[in-house]
Protein backbone atom coordinates (compact mmCIF):
# COMPACT_ATOMS: atom_id res chain seq x y z
CA UNK A 1 0.00 0.00 0.00
CA UNK A 2 1.87 3.18 -1.27
CA UNK A 3 1.91 5.63 1.53
CA UNK A 4 1.86 3.18 3.89
CA UNK A 5 5.27 3.15 4.96
CA UNK A 6 5.51 7.10 5.41
CA UNK A 7 2.50 7.27 7.33
CA UNK A 8 3.67 4.97 9.59
CA UNK A 9 7.03 6.30 10.14
CA UNK A 10 5.55 9.87 11.08
CA UNK A 11 2.82 8.22 13.01
CA UNK A 12 5.49 6.44 14.99
CA UNK A 13 7.76 9.56 15.70
CA UNK A 14 4.48 11.47 16.82
CA UNK A 15 3.09 8.99 18.66
CA UNK A 16 6.36 7.60 20.22
CA UNK A 17 4.97 3.78 20.01
CA UNK A 18 4.50 1.17 17.86
CA UNK A 19 0.52 0.69 19.17
CA UNK A 20 -0.46 4.18 18.87
CA UNK A 21 1.40 4.50 15.45
CA UNK A 22 -0.73 1.53 14.04
CA UNK A 23 -3.97 2.74 15.05
CA UNK A 24 -3.24 6.73 14.35
CA UNK A 25 -2.29 4.89 10.62
CA UNK A 26 -5.48 2.75 10.68
CA UNK A 27 -7.86 5.42 11.38
CA UNK A 28 -6.17 7.35 9.08
CA UNK A 29 -7.02 4.95 5.88
CA UNK A 30 -10.73 4.75 7.46
CA UNK A 31 -11.27 8.43 7.67
CA UNK A 32 -9.42 8.41 4.53
CA UNK A 33 -11.90 6.10 2.45
CA UNK A 34 -14.85 7.82 4.49
CA UNK A 35 -13.64 10.65 3.36
CA UNK A 36 -12.88 10.16 0.03
CA UNK A 37 -16.03 12.16 -1.47
CA UNK A 38 -14.57 15.06 0.24
CA UNK A 39 -11.36 15.03 -1.72
CA UNK A 40 -11.30 17.44 -4.70
CA UNK A 41 -9.57 15.91 -7.71
CA UNK A 42 -6.58 17.68 -8.96
CA UNK A 43 -5.62 18.61 -5.62
CA UNK A 44 -3.02 17.23 -3.46
CA UNK A 45 -3.28 14.31 -2.52
CA UNK A 46 -0.61 13.75 -0.07
CA UNK A 47 -1.32 16.26 1.24
CA UNK A 48 -5.10 15.78 2.19
CA UNK A 49 -4.20 12.36 3.52
CA UNK A 50 -1.19 13.56 5.70
CA UNK A 51 -3.41 16.34 7.20
CA UNK A 52 -6.15 13.52 8.31
CA UNK A 53 -3.33 11.77 10.08
CA UNK A 54 -1.87 15.28 11.56
CA UNK A 55 -5.71 15.62 12.48
CA UNK A 56 -6.25 12.37 13.72
CA UNK A 57 -3.30 12.50 16.08
CA UNK A 58 -3.97 15.69 17.09
CA UNK A 59 -7.93 14.10 18.15
CA UNK A 60 -5.64 11.20 19.93
CA UNK A 61 -4.06 10.86 23.83
CA UNK A 62 -0.84 11.91 22.63
CA UNK A 63 -2.00 14.50 20.66
CA UNK A 64 -3.98 16.15 23.15
CA UNK A 65 -1.15 16.11 25.61
CA UNK A 66 1.30 17.53 23.10
CA UNK A 67 -1.35 20.58 22.66
CA UNK A 68 -1.63 21.12 25.58
CA UNK A 69 1.83 21.67 26.70
CA UNK A 70 3.02 23.28 23.84
CA UNK A 71 1.96 26.53 22.40
CA UNK A 72 4.99 27.94 20.16
CA UNK A 73 2.98 30.45 18.48
CA UNK A 74 1.35 32.28 21.70
CA UNK A 75 4.57 31.79 23.80
CA UNK A 76 6.98 33.29 21.21
CA UNK A 77 4.61 35.59 18.86
CA UNK A 78 5.45 33.85 15.90
CA UNK A 79 2.31 34.39 13.24
CA UNK A 80 4.25 36.91 11.12
CA UNK A 81 3.85 35.89 7.17
CA UNK A 82 7.82 37.18 6.98
CA UNK A 83 9.70 34.23 8.55
CA UNK A 84 12.90 36.10 7.97
CA UNK A 85 12.35 38.71 10.38
CA UNK A 86 11.64 36.75 13.14
CA UNK A 87 15.25 35.44 13.67
CA UNK A 88 17.96 37.42 15.15
CA UNK A 89 21.47 36.75 13.68
CA UNK A 90 22.65 34.60 16.77
CA UNK A 91 20.39 31.67 15.42
CA UNK A 92 22.89 31.05 12.67
CA UNK A 93 25.96 29.33 13.49
CA UNK A 94 28.16 31.49 12.38
CA UNK A 95 31.49 29.48 13.38
CA UNK A 96 33.62 26.91 11.41
CA UNK A 97 31.11 23.75 10.85
CA UNK A 98 33.73 20.93 11.77
CA UNK A 99 32.29 20.22 14.94
CA UNK A 100 29.11 19.94 13.91
CA UNK A 101 30.17 17.69 11.31
CA UNK A 102 30.75 14.92 13.56
CA UNK A 103 27.67 14.54 15.00
CA UNK A 104 25.68 14.81 11.82
CA UNK A 105 26.89 11.40 10.79
CA UNK A 106 26.10 10.09 13.93
CA UNK A 107 22.83 8.92 13.00
CA UNK A 108 21.32 8.44 16.63
CA UNK A 109 22.48 11.19 17.71
CA UNK A 110 20.32 13.05 15.27
CA UNK A 111 17.32 10.74 16.09
CA UNK A 112 18.36 12.15 19.97
CA UNK A 113 17.87 15.56 18.99
CA UNK A 114 15.21 14.87 17.19
CA UNK A 115 13.38 13.40 19.40
CA UNK A 116 13.69 16.26 22.22
CA UNK A 117 12.15 18.94 19.42
CA UNK A 118 8.53 19.54 20.42
CA UNK A 119 5.95 18.22 18.62
CA UNK A 120 4.94 21.01 15.97
CA UNK A 121 8.63 21.91 15.41
CA UNK A 122 8.92 17.68 15.16
CA UNK A 123 6.30 17.41 12.50
CA UNK A 124 7.51 20.35 10.31
CA UNK A 125 11.10 18.71 10.51
CA UNK A 126 9.39 15.11 8.91
CA UNK A 127 7.13 16.86 6.78
CA UNK A 128 10.10 18.73 5.12
CA UNK A 129 12.88 16.84 5.57
CA UNK A 130 11.66 13.34 5.65
CA UNK A 131 9.04 13.55 3.55
CA UNK A 132 10.41 16.29 1.14
CA UNK A 133 7.14 18.15 0.80
CA UNK A 134 7.44 21.73 -0.14
CA UNK A 135 6.28 24.51 2.09
CA UNK A 136 3.25 25.09 0.39
CA UNK A 137 2.42 21.36 1.01
CA UNK A 138 3.06 21.82 4.28
CA UNK A 139 0.79 24.45 5.02
CA UNK A 140 -1.88 22.93 3.79
CA UNK A 141 -0.90 19.61 6.12
CA UNK A 142 -0.35 21.87 9.53
CA UNK A 143 -3.25 24.46 8.40
CA UNK A 144 -1.02 27.69 9.26
CA UNK A 145 0.62 29.93 6.88
CA UNK A 146 3.76 29.22 5.17
CA UNK A 147 5.68 32.39 7.02
CA UNK A 148 4.91 30.02 10.33
CA UNK A 149 5.95 26.93 8.20
CA UNK A 150 9.45 28.34 7.37
CA UNK A 151 10.04 30.39 11.02
CA UNK A 152 9.10 26.58 12.16
CA UNK A 153 11.96 25.32 10.53
CA UNK A 154 14.06 27.80 10.97
CA UNK A 155 13.57 27.52 14.75
CA UNK A 156 13.52 23.24 14.48
CA UNK A 157 16.98 23.16 12.68
CA UNK A 158 18.23 26.09 15.84
CA UNK A 159 17.58 23.59 17.97
CA UNK A 160 18.48 20.47 16.48
CA UNK A 161 22.26 22.13 16.21
CA UNK A 162 22.40 23.24 19.88
CA UNK A 163 21.07 19.96 20.90
CA UNK A 164 24.08 18.42 18.83
CA UNK A 165 26.16 20.95 19.51
CA UNK A 166 25.51 20.08 23.12
CA UNK A 167 25.88 16.10 22.84
CA UNK A 168 29.26 16.78 21.43
CA UNK A 169 30.01 17.95 25.01
CA UNK A 170 28.70 14.42 26.62
CA UNK A 171 29.85 11.13 26.02
CA UNK A 172 27.31 8.64 24.22
CA UNK A 173 26.82 6.76 27.97
CA UNK A 174 25.49 9.97 29.91
CA UNK A 175 23.35 11.51 26.94
CA UNK A 176 19.40 11.58 27.35
CA UNK B 1 22.98 42.06 0.78
CA UNK B 2 25.98 43.82 2.75
CA UNK B 3 24.59 41.92 5.55
CA UNK B 4 24.74 37.96 6.54
CA UNK B 5 22.10 35.71 5.03
CA UNK B 6 18.83 35.38 7.25
CA UNK B 7 17.88 32.07 8.10
CA UNK B 8 15.06 32.24 6.28
CA UNK B 9 17.33 32.57 3.23
CA UNK B 10 19.91 29.62 4.17
CA UNK B 11 16.56 27.46 5.44
CA UNK B 12 14.59 27.99 1.84
CA UNK B 13 18.01 27.66 0.06
CA UNK B 14 18.83 24.06 1.63
CA UNK B 15 14.85 23.16 0.94
CA UNK B 16 15.16 24.49 -2.39
CA UNK B 17 11.98 27.08 -2.15
CA UNK B 18 13.99 30.28 -3.12
CA UNK B 19 12.75 31.59 -5.93
CA UNK B 20 15.34 32.23 -9.01
CA UNK B 21 15.76 36.27 -8.22
CA UNK B 22 16.20 35.17 -4.33
CA UNK B 23 18.89 32.33 -5.61
CA UNK B 24 20.91 34.91 -7.71
CA UNK B 25 21.70 37.30 -4.97
CA UNK B 26 21.61 34.63 -2.75
CA UNK B 27 24.48 32.99 -5.03
CA UNK B 28 26.41 36.50 -5.37
CA UNK B 29 26.57 36.56 -1.45
CA UNK B 30 27.64 33.50 -0.97
CA UNK B 31 30.53 33.86 -3.34
CA UNK B 32 31.86 37.02 -0.76
CA UNK B 33 30.95 35.48 2.30
CA UNK B 34 32.65 32.47 3.92
CA UNK B 35 30.36 32.68 6.94
CA UNK B 36 27.08 32.34 5.42
CA UNK B 37 28.89 29.44 2.56
CA UNK B 38 29.65 27.81 6.22
CA UNK B 39 26.32 28.16 7.50
CA UNK B 40 24.69 26.98 3.99
CA UNK B 41 26.51 23.94 4.08
CA UNK B 42 25.69 23.02 7.79
CA UNK B 43 22.18 23.83 7.16
CA UNK B 44 22.29 21.45 3.83
CA UNK B 45 24.11 18.72 5.86
CA UNK B 46 21.58 19.00 8.93
CA UNK B 47 19.14 18.70 6.44
CA UNK B 48 20.41 15.72 4.73
CA UNK B 49 21.55 14.23 8.27
CA UNK B 50 17.46 14.94 9.33
CA UNK B 51 15.99 13.05 6.13
CA UNK B 52 18.46 9.88 6.86
CA UNK B 53 17.80 9.87 10.71
CA UNK B 54 13.59 10.56 9.96
CA UNK B 55 13.55 7.54 8.22
CA UNK B 56 13.59 5.12 11.20
CA UNK B 57 10.44 3.43 11.67
CA UNK B 58 9.10 0.78 9.18
CA UNK B 59 5.79 -0.75 9.39
CA UNK B 60 5.18 -4.00 10.75
CA UNK B 61 3.88 -6.69 8.20
CA UNK B 62 0.65 -7.80 9.34
CA UNK B 63 -0.38 -3.67 9.45
CA UNK B 64 -1.02 -4.01 5.82
CA UNK B 65 -3.25 -7.22 6.70
CA UNK B 66 -5.24 -5.43 9.29
CA UNK B 67 -5.89 -2.76 7.23
CA UNK B 68 -7.03 -4.78 4.43
CA UNK B 69 -9.42 -6.80 7.03
CA UNK B 70 -10.68 -3.26 8.53
CA UNK B 71 -11.26 -2.04 5.03
CA UNK B 72 -12.95 -5.04 4.17
CA UNK B 73 -15.26 -4.67 7.38
CA UNK B 74 -16.37 -1.29 6.31
CA UNK B 75 -17.46 -1.94 2.76
CA UNK B 76 -19.49 -5.07 3.95
CA UNK B 77 -22.56 -4.12 6.36
CA UNK B 78 -23.18 -7.62 7.62
CA UNK B 79 -19.83 -7.36 9.60
CA UNK B 80 -20.89 -3.53 10.72
CA UNK B 81 -22.77 -2.41 13.07
CA UNK B 82 -26.46 -3.09 13.46
CA UNK B 83 -27.84 0.43 11.82
CA UNK B 84 -26.34 -0.90 8.43
CA UNK B 85 -28.63 -3.91 8.16
CA UNK B 86 -31.70 -1.96 6.83
CA UNK B 87 -29.63 -0.98 4.36
CA UNK B 88 -29.03 -4.51 3.09
CA UNK B 89 -30.84 -4.33 -0.76
CA UNK B 90 -27.72 -1.87 -1.63
CA UNK B 91 -25.27 -4.33 0.43
CA UNK B 92 -23.54 -4.92 -3.03
CA UNK B 93 -23.59 -1.47 -4.31
CA UNK B 94 -22.24 -0.31 -0.51
CA UNK B 95 -19.56 -3.00 -0.70
CA UNK B 96 -18.70 -1.75 -4.85
CA UNK B 97 -18.73 2.08 -3.02
CA UNK B 98 -16.15 1.18 -1.02
CA UNK B 99 -13.98 -0.97 -3.31
CA UNK B 100 -13.65 1.70 -5.80
CA UNK B 101 -13.25 4.23 -3.27
CA UNK B 102 -10.17 2.09 -2.23
CA UNK B 103 -9.22 1.67 -5.65
CA UNK B 104 -9.05 4.98 -6.50
CA UNK B 105 -6.75 5.66 -2.70
CA UNK B 106 -4.67 3.30 -4.30
CA UNK B 107 -4.26 4.63 -7.57
CA UNK B 108 -3.45 7.88 -6.27
CA UNK B 109 -1.39 6.97 -3.59
CA UNK B 110 1.21 4.97 -6.37
CA UNK B 111 1.12 8.63 -8.37
CA UNK B 112 2.97 9.98 -5.34
CA UNK B 113 5.04 6.78 -4.20
CA UNK B 114 5.85 6.98 -7.92
CA UNK B 115 7.04 10.23 -7.83
CA UNK B 116 8.70 9.91 -4.14
CA UNK B 117 10.91 6.74 -5.79
CA UNK B 118 12.13 8.94 -8.79
CA UNK B 119 13.39 11.79 -6.39
CA UNK B 120 15.12 9.17 -3.79
CA UNK B 121 16.81 7.64 -6.88
CA UNK B 122 17.52 11.32 -7.73
CA UNK B 123 19.37 11.92 -4.76
CA UNK B 124 20.68 8.79 -4.89
CA UNK B 125 22.30 9.52 -8.16
CA UNK B 126 22.93 12.88 -6.75
CA UNK B 127 24.83 11.51 -3.62
CA UNK B 128 27.17 9.43 -5.74
CA UNK B 129 28.12 12.30 -7.86
CA UNK B 130 29.22 14.81 -5.27
CA UNK B 131 31.57 11.27 -4.01
CA UNK B 132 32.73 11.19 -7.36
CA UNK B 133 33.50 14.45 -7.71
CA UNK B 134 34.60 15.13 -3.69
CA UNK B 135 37.34 12.34 -4.31
CA UNK B 136 38.68 13.30 -7.72
CA UNK B 137 39.50 17.28 -5.92
CA UNK B 138 41.36 15.14 -2.71
CA UNK B 139 43.12 13.32 -4.88
CA UNK B 140 44.16 16.71 -7.03
CA UNK B 141 44.96 18.42 -4.06
CA UNK B 142 46.90 15.59 -2.42
CA UNK B 143 48.79 15.40 -5.60
CA UNK B 144 49.11 19.14 -6.17
CA UNK B 145 50.08 19.73 -2.28
CA UNK B 146 53.91 17.50 -2.76
CA UNK B 147 53.62 17.32 0.53
CA UNK B 148 54.47 13.89 2.27
CA UNK B 149 51.89 11.82 4.00
CA UNK B 150 51.18 11.98 7.21
CA UNK B 151 52.12 8.48 8.13
CA UNK B 152 54.75 7.11 5.80
CA UNK B 153 54.85 3.41 5.37
CA UNK B 154 57.17 1.22 5.83
CA UNK B 155 54.75 -1.72 5.87
CA UNK B 156 51.39 -1.79 6.28
CA UNK B 157 51.76 -2.36 10.30
CA UNK B 158 53.07 1.26 10.31
CA UNK B 159 49.98 2.53 8.60
CA UNK B 160 47.08 1.01 10.13
CA UNK B 161 48.28 1.20 13.90
CA UNK B 162 48.73 5.04 13.26
CA UNK B 163 44.79 5.49 12.78
CA UNK B 164 44.15 4.23 16.63
CA UNK B 165 42.32 6.83 17.81
CA UNK B 166 42.06 8.92 15.01
CA UNK B 167 39.08 7.71 13.32
CA UNK B 168 35.95 5.65 14.73
CA UNK B 169 36.55 2.84 12.97
CA UNK B 170 39.02 0.19 11.67
CA UNK B 171 39.91 -1.22 8.24
CA UNK B 172 42.83 -4.18 7.35
CA UNK B 173 45.34 -3.50 4.71
CA UNK B 174 46.34 -6.37 2.30
CA UNK B 175 49.43 -7.89 2.62
CA UNK B 176 50.56 -8.86 -0.18
CA UNK B 177 50.42 -6.36 -3.15
CA UNK B 178 51.11 -6.76 -7.02
CA UNK B 179 54.84 -5.98 -7.99
CA UNK B 180 54.45 -2.34 -9.05
CA UNK B 181 51.98 -1.39 -6.31
CA UNK B 182 53.47 -0.04 -3.08
CA UNK B 183 51.02 1.63 -0.09
CA UNK B 184 53.24 5.26 0.14
CA UNK B 185 51.31 6.09 3.44
CA UNK B 186 48.20 7.89 4.52
CA UNK B 187 46.43 10.90 5.37
CA UNK B 188 43.81 11.39 8.21
CA UNK B 189 40.62 13.10 6.04
CA UNK B 190 36.84 14.18 6.18
CA UNK B 191 35.69 12.33 3.01
CA UNK B 192 31.41 13.10 2.45
CA UNK B 193 31.63 15.05 5.78
CA UNK B 194 32.81 11.55 7.52
CA UNK B 195 36.41 11.06 9.34
CA UNK B 196 38.46 8.99 6.48
CA UNK B 197 41.25 7.37 6.11
CA UNK B 198 42.87 8.15 2.69
CA UNK B 199 45.59 5.63 1.74
CA UNK B 200 47.79 6.53 -0.69
CA UNK B 201 49.17 3.75 -3.15
CA UNK B 202 51.47 4.17 -6.18
CA UNK B 203 50.75 1.97 -9.36
CA UNK B 204 54.08 2.50 -10.82
CA UNK B 205 54.32 6.18 -11.45
CA UNK B 206 50.61 6.33 -10.92
CA UNK B 207 49.26 7.66 -7.77
CA UNK B 208 45.76 6.24 -6.15
CA UNK B 209 43.72 7.58 -3.44
CA UNK B 210 41.71 5.20 -1.46
CA UNK B 211 39.24 6.85 0.89
CA UNK B 212 37.79 4.57 3.12
CA UNK B 213 35.13 5.14 5.86
CA UNK B 214 32.63 3.50 7.66
CA UNK B 215 29.34 3.10 5.58
CA UNK B 216 26.37 4.52 5.53
CA UNK B 217 22.79 3.52 4.82
CA UNK B 218 22.89 1.14 1.65
CA UNK B 219 26.81 2.04 0.76
CA UNK B 220 27.91 2.05 -2.11
CA UNK B 221 26.89 -0.66 -4.93
CA UNK B 222 29.10 -3.49 -5.50
CA UNK B 223 29.60 -2.38 -9.63
CA UNK B 224 30.28 1.07 -8.57
CA UNK B 225 32.68 2.29 -10.98
CA UNK B 226 32.76 6.42 -12.74
CA UNK B 227 35.07 8.40 -14.72
CA UNK B 228 35.57 12.14 -13.89
CA UNK B 229 37.82 14.13 -15.02
CA UNK B 230 39.36 11.85 -16.52
CA UNK B 231 40.21 9.78 -13.45
CA UNK B 232 38.99 6.65 -13.21
CA UNK B 233 36.54 5.98 -9.62
CA UNK B 234 35.87 2.70 -8.30
CA UNK B 235 34.27 1.95 -5.19
CA UNK B 236 32.70 -0.69 -2.71
CA UNK B 237 31.17 -1.58 0.35
CA UNK B 238 31.65 -4.61 3.32
CA UNK B 239 29.22 -4.75 6.22
CA UNK B 240 30.47 -1.70 8.05
CA UNK B 241 32.83 0.39 5.74
CA UNK B 242 32.75 1.66 2.33
CA UNK B 243 35.83 2.95 -0.33
CA UNK B 244 36.10 4.79 -2.92
CA UNK B 245 39.54 4.21 -5.26
CA UNK B 246 40.18 7.57 -7.86
CA UNK B 247 43.67 7.14 -10.15
CA UNK B 248 44.09 8.22 -13.75
CA UNK B 249 45.62 4.45 -14.00
CA UNK B 250 44.81 2.18 -16.55
CA UNK B 251 41.46 0.89 -14.90
CA UNK B 252 42.08 -3.06 -14.60
CA UNK B 253 45.05 -2.41 -12.25
CA UNK B 254 42.91 0.07 -10.34
CA UNK B 255 39.92 -2.45 -10.14
CA UNK B 256 42.46 -4.99 -9.27
CA UNK B 257 44.08 -2.88 -6.67
CA UNK B 258 40.55 -2.39 -4.96
CA UNK B 259 39.64 -5.90 -5.35
CA UNK B 260 42.82 -7.03 -3.02
CA UNK B 261 41.66 -3.92 -0.75
CA UNK B 262 37.90 -5.40 -0.91
CA UNK B 263 39.07 -9.18 -0.04
CA UNK B 264 41.35 -8.16 2.96
CA UNK B 265 38.12 -6.61 4.50
CA UNK B 266 36.36 -9.63 4.05
CA UNK B 267 38.83 -11.80 5.03
CA UNK B 268 39.32 -9.54 8.33
CA UNK B 269 35.86 -9.87 9.16
CA UNK B 270 35.98 -13.76 8.96
CA UNK B 271 38.80 -14.26 11.15
CA UNK B 272 36.60 -11.97 13.60
CA UNK B 273 33.89 -14.79 13.53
Amino acid sequence: MPLLPSLYNVAFWLSRNATDAEDLVQETFLKALRGFGAFELGTNFRAWIFRILRNTYLASRTGLAARNTVGLEDELGDSSESGAALHPESAIDRQTPEMNLINLGDRAAVQAAMEKLPPPLLEVILLCDVEEMKYREIAVVLDIPIGTVMSRISRARAALREELQASIMLPREFRA
Amino acid sequence: MSDHLSPALLNSLADGELTPDQRTTVDEHLTECPFCTSSALFQSLLKSATTKAGQRYVPPSQLLERLTLRVQEEGDPSRSAPRRMNLRPAKGLAFAGWVAAFALLLVFGSIVFVQRNSNRTAIVSSRYAGLVTEACDQHVATLASNSAPQVISSDRHTVKPWFQGKIPFSFNLPENLPDDTKLEGANLTYFGNQPAALLLYSIGKHRVSVFVRQRIGAGIPDDFSREHAGFHVIGFSTDELEAVAVSDVDPNRLSNLVGIIERSQAQASQSMK
